[in-house]
C-alpha cells in the first residue's frame, strides 16, 4: 500500500512537472508574443481554434503527432537505460529508405503480408543501426552520442544517393524513389490528409514498449540497468545485453517510424521526409517524463501546437516560428525540475505553503527526475 | 603538370575556407569538454553567431561589430545551456538541444519581426579577402593564404593561444581538473562552477564566431539553415582531435578537405554525396580500430556536490 503511495505521488510529482513546464513556456511564449507586437491571447486562441476548432484541425494535429509518437518512444526507450539515442533521425531515415524499396520493388504479395513486411523493414533496418550503435561502444569505448550523430550524417547522405541516383525514377525531377505498391499502403483515415493507421501503429508500440518495462521480467532488468549500472552489474544483469536490446528497440522504433512514413503519408520515399522528428522526439519523451504512456499525449500536445501554427499563420500576422520557440522553452522548463522549483519558490517565499513546497520537492526527487550520468 | 598544380591550389585554398567554421566551433567545444559540460548546444550556438553577427553588420554597417555580436549572442545561448546544465543540472544533451532548437527558432522568427522575410536576411557588409601583396609573393602557399579572409588568421591564433591556456598555464591545468575530477578540484579550492561557466562560455564564444564565418566570411547574408549541422560535426571532429585544439585544427582540416572536394568536383567523378560520406565512415573506422579513442575526460557530466 505504502509502496502504491509513492508510486502515485512519484507519478503525480512528474505529471505536475511536465504541467508546470508547459505552462511556464507558455507564458514566456506569451511575454515574447506581446514584445513582438501581437496580442498574446488571439494568438494562444488562433492556436487552439486552428488545430482542435474544425474537423480538418483535429486531424492535421494527430497526424502531426503520429511521427512524434514513435520519435519521443524511441529516445524514451533507449534512455530507460540512460543510453542517449540522438540517431533517431538517421534510423527513421533508413527505415524509409527500406520501407520505400520493399513496398515499391516486391510485387504480387497480399495487403495482409505486404504491409507487416514493408513496416518490419524499416523496423529491422533502424534496429541494425541501433545494434551497430552499441557494438562500436561495447567493443571500443565509442560514445553513442558521437557515433549516433555521425550515422545521422551518413544515412542522410546515402539516402539522399539513392533516391537522387539509383533509385529514381526517368521522369522525376527531384530526389525521390518510385511509388509504393497498393499492397503496402496504410489506409488513409480521412480523404485528402495525411492521417493514416500509422496512427494505431505508434500507439499500440507505446502500449507494448510500456508493458515490456513495466510488466516483464526483462523489462525490470532494464529498469534496475537505468537506475544503477553498478548494482545491475552485480545482480548478474548483462549490461550490454540491456543495452543491445534496448537500441535496437529504440531503432526499431525509429525505423518503424519512417516506413510508416512512406506507407502512409508520401507513398515513397522523399527527400527531407522527416521535418526533424528524430530530434522533436527528444522533447517530446522529456516531456512524457519518458513513460510511453505520457509520451502519446506528449506527441499529440506537440502535434496540436504544430497544427495550430499551420492555421496560425493563415489567420494571423504572427510567425509561424512562435510555435518552435515554445517547443524549445518547453524542454528547457521540462528538464530543469530544479529550475521550476525555483520559480515556484519564488512564490513561497512571500509565506505561503512552505510545508507544501517541501512535500513537493519529495515528490519531484522520486519522480523520474533526470539525472545525467555523464555521457559523452 | 601546371594543370594539376592550379587543381591542387585550388583544393587547398577551399579546404581552408570549408575549414575554418569547423575549426572555431571544434576548438570552442574544446573548452566545454574539457571543463566537463558536454557540448551539444554547438549548433545552435553556431546558428546564433550567424545570424546575430549579420543583424550587428546591418544594424551598425561594419563587419568588425557583427562579430562583436556573434561573439556576445553565441555566448548568451550558451550561458541558456550552462544556467540549464551547470547551476540547474539538467540532463546536458536535453539542454544542448533546447538551445539548438531556441536559437535556430529564433533566429527564423526574427528575420520575420526585423525584415519581414522567409529564409534569408539582406545583404550586409561582410569581410572581404585580405588585402596584403606581400602575401601574394610568397612562393607555392602566398596564392592560396592570399584567398583567405582575416577570420582564417584569426581561427589560427586562437587555436594556438586555446592550445597554450590548456596545457601550458595553471588556469588551463584547473579547467581541465574540473573536467576530469570536479569532487577533486573542488576539494583543493577550485571554483568547479566558474571554471565550468567559463568552459561553456567560450565554446559559445568561439562556435559564435565559426557561425559569423558562414553569414559575414564566406557570404553576406544570412539563410535559414546555413550551419548544415555543421554544430554536431563539431562535436565529432572535438572527440576525433582528442579534444585538444591541435587536434580539433587537424580534425576540420580533415573534414573541410572533403567538404572541398565536393564543391569542386560538383559530383561529376563521384556523386557528392558519397564523397562528403567519407569522411564520417574514416572516422567511425578510426575510433573503432583504436587508432583514436573517442573517451571524453572522466568528469563530463558529473557534479562537485553529488
Amino acid at each position: 500500500m505504502k509502496d502504491l503511495k509513492r508510486k502515485f505521488a512519484a507519478g503525480l510529482g512528474s505529471f505536475k512537472l511536465s504541467f508546470f513546464a508547459l505552462f511556464f513556456a507558455l507564458l514566456t511564449g506569451a511575454i515574447a508574443i506581446a514584445l513582438s507586437g501581437y496580442s498574446p491571447i488571439e494568438t494562444y486562441k488562433a492556436i487552439i481554434v486552428g488545430s482542435l476548432g474544425s474537423k480538418q484541425g483535429i486531424i492535421l494535429s494527430l497526424s502531426s503527432a503520429t511521427p512524434l509518437i514513435f520519435t519521443g518512444l524511441a529516445f524514451a526507450t533507449a534512455y530507460k537505460v540512460k543510453m542517449i539515442n540522438i540517431g533517431a533521425e538517421g534510423q527513421l531515415y533508413l527505415g524509409a529508405m527500406a520501407g520505400a524499396v520493399v513496398g515499391a520493388y516486391i510485387t504480387g504479395l497480399p495487403r495482409l503480408v505486404h504491409i507487416p513486411l514493408t513496416l518490419l523493414s524499416g523496423a529491422l533496418v533502424g534496429g541494425l543501426i541501433g545494434i551497430l550503435v552499441v557494438f562500436l561502444k561495447v567493443k571500443f569505448g565509442a560514445s553513442e552520442i558521437i557515433t549516433t550523430i555521425m550515422l545521422n550524417e551518413i544515412i542522410l547522405l546515402f539516402t539522399s544517393y539513392l533516391s537522387s541516383g539509383p533509385l529514381k525514377p526517368e521522369d522525376s525531377v527531384i530526389p525521390q524513389t518510385h511509388v509504393i505498391q497498393e499492397t503496402a499502403q496504410l489506409t488513409r483515415l480521412a480523404p485528402r490528409s495525411q492521417l493514416s493507421s500509422a496512427i494505431f501503429i505508434a500507439i499500440a508500440a507505446a502500449v507494448l514498449i510500456h508493458i515490456l518495462i513495466k510488466k516483464t521480467p526483462l523489462g525490470y532488468e532494464i529498469q534496475v540497468t537505468g537506475l544503477n549500472r553498478r548494482a545491475a552489474e552485480t545482480a548478474g544483469i548483462s549490461i550490454t545485453k540491456m543495452y543491445l536490446i534496448t537500441f535496437f528497440l529504440s531503432g526499431a522504433i525509429a525505423g518503424l517510424c519512417g516506413s510508416s512514413l512512406v506507407m502512409g503519408v508520401n507513398r515513397r520515399f522523399v527527400e527531407g521526409i522527416s521535418a526533424n522528428y528524430g530530434y522533436s522526439g527528444i522533447s517530446v519523451a522529456a516531456l512524457g517524463a519518458y513513460n510511453p504512456l505520457s509520451i502519446i499525449f506528449s506527441a499529440t500536445l506537440f502535434g496540436i501546437l504544430k497544427s495550430g501554427a499551420i492555421t496560425l499563420n493563415r489567420t494571423t500576422a504572427v510567425p509561424i516560428e512562435f510555435v518552435d520557440a515554445i517547443q524549445a522553452v518547453v524542454v528547457a522548463y521540462v528538464a530543469a525540475p530544479r529550475l521550476i522549483e525555483a520559480v515556484l519558490s519564488l512564490k513561497n517565499k512571500i509565506g505561503l505553503k512552505k510545508e507544501k513546497s517541501l512535500n513537493r520537492q519529495q515528490n519531484l526527487a522520486e519522480g523520474e527526475v533526470i539525472k545525467d550520468d555523464g555521457n559523452i | 603538370m601546371m594543370e594539376i598544380f592550379n587543381i591542387l591550389e585550388i583544393i587547398i585554398t577551399s579546404t581552408l575556407r570549408m575549414s575554418v567554421p569547423l575549426i572555431l566551433a571544434s576548438t570552442g567545444a574544446t573548452f566545454s569538454m574539457r571543463s566537463g559540460v558536454s557540448d551539444l548546444g554547438c549548433e545552435g550556438m553556431m546558428i546564433g553567431g550567424a545570424f546575430f553577427g549579420v543583424l550587428g553588420s546591418y544594424i551598425f554597417d561594419n563587419a568588425w561589430i557583427g562579430l562583436l555580436f556573434a561573439a556576445l549572442f553565441g555566448m548568451l545561448f550558451a550561458l541558456q545551456h550552462a544556467v540549464l546544465h551547470v547551476t540547474f543540472k539538467v540532463n546536458a544533451t536535453l539542454s544542448g538541444m533546447s538551445v539548438n532548437l531556441l536559437s535556430a527558432a529564433t533566429a527564423t522568427l526574427l528575420l520575420q519581426i526585423i525584415w519581414g522575410r522567409h529564409g534569408n536576411s539582406p545583404r550586409v557588409s561582410a569581410f572581404s579577402k585580405i588585402q596584403a601583396d606581400w602575401l601574394k609573393k610568397l612562393p607555392v602557399i602566398g596564392e592560396m593564404l592570399a584567398e583567405q579572409n582575416i577570420l582564417f588568421y584569426l581561427s589560427l591564433v586562437i587555436v594556438i593561444l586555446a592550445w597554450i591556456y590548456m596545457f601550458k598555464t595553471n588556469s588551463g591545468l584547473r579547467l581541465r581538473m574540473v573536467g576530469e575530477n570536479p569532487q577533486a578540484a573542488n576539494t583543493v579550492g577550485i571554483n568547479v562552477v566558474a571554471y565550468k561557466y567559463f568552459g561553456v562560455l567560450m565554446c559559445g564564444l568561439l562556435c559564435g564566431l565559426g557561425g559569423a564565418y558562414l553569414s559575414l566570411g564566406q557570404l553576406n547574408i544570412f539563410v535559414d539553415g546555413m550551419t548544415g549541422g555543421r554544430g554536431y560535426i563539431a562535436i565529432v571532429i572535438n572527440a576525433f582531435g582528442g579534444f585538444s585544439p591541435i587536434g580539433s585544427l587537424l580534425g576540420s582540416l580533415f573534414f573541410g578537405f572533403f567538404e572541398s572536394l565536393q564543391t569542386i568536383f560538383q559530383g561529376k567523378l563521384i556523386p557528392s554525396n558519397i564523397v562528403r560520406m567519407m569522411p564520417y565512415i574514416l572516422t567511425i573506422i578510426v575510433l573503432s580500430i583504436g587508432i583514436r579513442s573517442s573517451k571524453a575526460p572522466a568528469g563530463v557530466g558529473k557534479y562537485h556536490d553529488e
